[in-house]
């Protein structure tokens, strides 16, 4: 039938054309690989392998211990030692050895790719980075911020003398992470898949004593962010850090969190001033009996 | 005990708004984790460049945050035509002659000549030298076999969420592949 002879032809055609482009696509080999008569064979090529998936289990486990660790030491032993060795550990760890990623904090871009359905894979791990320090925040309060995070831990292992914040300052500047949070989500989301735009990662300040190497303009907002950690407390987090918003809002309703002792205080407010994040507020007219 | 209750209403009250919080939010967790799971959980992916789309542009040499990229010229035997004019290894625009330095595509000589019979030679990468410039890339893709091709090294690597050079790659070259095949160009797959 000529129906059937037609499909034939265009059959061999689109057959021959397909092999035609796969040779190119499977590289251009303009001088045929040679016949050796000495025996001699050409070698494997030799390549480093590749990150072996355990690697991501051990990240994962290593994540849950700090949190665990930070979490008994914050809220059961009430340990100001504890959490800044924990914390130098989480510098050397999670920040030199890991090169600080993927953090939590980066972990942002990832999950609102992931969750805008553009056929984006993101792994098991990722996910658990973010969650796990969400969930520790719900029991316990921001515990994966105090000695877990390497951005916080660095921070908090270079402050020399905080100064107080005036209020009106600081309460404007806390607004700064929610913004960041939401702009971070909105670049992530709406992103090609194949090459994200995931702004926390692009723009952060410390990663780059991690890696001690940068691009000029990160290593500038890195002296900048680290000269002004020697001074005020934790100024990342308090004032950019978009993770930090998210845990902030969770914290509020953790189950636990550190607390004044009510019935040791003598109300001589000297927290106040000394708390180096302002997180401490003036007594309640309730508890004034 | 009542009466303790009835006097301190308000913090019974933040307690119950706590409880409510928190499992409200474990459960929007628990939810988005379970959908993120079940619709896209893959494995680990790592950077690797397609050499069918690069550009031999020498970025990969500049724009890794490391101070040594880990991008690597990388050499498939099996698909080398082992010429002894290799275009990958001799800078043909020169007007001198010979085997010297001054020949060479690579800046740092960290391609080898070795001779294996008449006329064939093979080349190998010197991976402490290369910088990962895609001189000699340029070379053999143009004019050779495309034996020669900037890949990322895998150890040297640090996975960055965001690759420095990725964002800056003219050609757009820069894929993820999974661990279990972190080099498919260098085994003939796409």
């Amino acid at each position: 039938m000529r129906n059937g002879r037609k499909t034939i032809l265009l059959s061999l055609l689109v057959i021959t054309a397909a092999f035609a482009f796969r040779t190119e696509l499977a590289g251009i080999e303009r001088f045929p690989p040679p016949d050796f008569e000495s025996g001699y064979v050409p070698p494997e090529t030799a390549y480093p392998p590749g990150r072996s998936p355990w690697l991501d289990v051990a990240d994962v486990a290593a994540l849950l211990a700090a949190l665990t660790l930070a979490a008994y030491l914050a809220i059961f032993r009430r340990s100001r030692r504890g959490i800044v060795l924990l914390a130098l550990f989480s510098t050397v760890y999670f920040g030199f050895f890991k090169k600080g990623c993927v953090c939590p904090v980066g972990a942002i871009g990832n999950v609102s790719l992931a969750l805008a359905g553009t056929g984006y894979t993101i792994p098991l791990a990722v996910i658990l980075s973010f969650a796990l320090p969400i969930v520790f925040t719900l029991f316990f309060g921001r515990v994966f911020c105090a000695a877990v995070c390497p951005l916080g831990a660095v921070q908090e292992l270079v402050l020399v003398r905080p100064i107080v914040v005036p209020r009106w300052i600081d309460a404007g500047l806390r607004v700064i992470p929610f913004f960041y949070l939401g702009l971070a989500v909105l670049f992530a989301a709406l992103s090609d898949p194949t090459s994200p735009n995931f702004i926390v990662c692009k723009y952060d300040p410390f990663v780059s004593i991690f890696r001690l190497a940068g691009l000029p303009q990160i290593v500038v907002l890195t002296a900048v962010f680290l000269m002004a950690s020697l001074l005020i407390g934790r100024p990342y987090c308090r004032f950019l850090c978009p993770y930090g918003a998210l845990l902030s809002i969770f914290a509020r309703a953790s189950k636990r969190h550190p607390s004044v002792t009510p019935t040791d205080c003598v109300k001589c407010r000297l927290c106040e001033t000394a708390c180096p994040v302002n997180a401490i507020e003036k007594p309640n007219a309730e508890d004034e009996e | 005990m009542e009466t303790e209750k009835n006097a301190r209403p308000e913090m019974k009250r933040r307690e119950f708004l706590g409880k409510i919080t928190r499992t409200a939010s474990l459960g929007i967790i628990a939810g988005a984790s379970a959908v993120l799971v079940a619709r896209s959980a893959g494995a680990r992916t790592l950077w690797q460049i397609d050499p069918e789309k690069c550009a031999h542009c020498t970025n990969c040499s500049t724009q890794c945050v490391l101070a040594e990229s880990a991008v690597k010229c990388m050499h498939r035997f099996d698909t080398c035509g082992y010429c002894k004019p290799c275009f990958g290894y001799f800078d043909l625009s020169g007007s001198a002659d010979g085997t010297g330095a001054e020949n060479q595509t690579c800046p740092n000589g960290a391609l080898r000549r070795r001779f294996i019979e008449d006329p064939y030679y093979e080349y190998s990468v010197d991976d402490g030298l290369c910088v990962g410039c895609g001189k000699c890339v340029k070379g053999c893709r143009d004019f050779g076999n495309g034996s020669l091709m900037l890949q990322v090294s895998q150890d040297l690597c640090q996975h960055c969420n965001v690759c420095s050079i990725a964002v800056s790659c003219p050609a757009d070259a820069f894929v993820r592949v999974t661990p279990d095949n972190p080099y498919p160009a260098l085994k003939g797959m796409k």
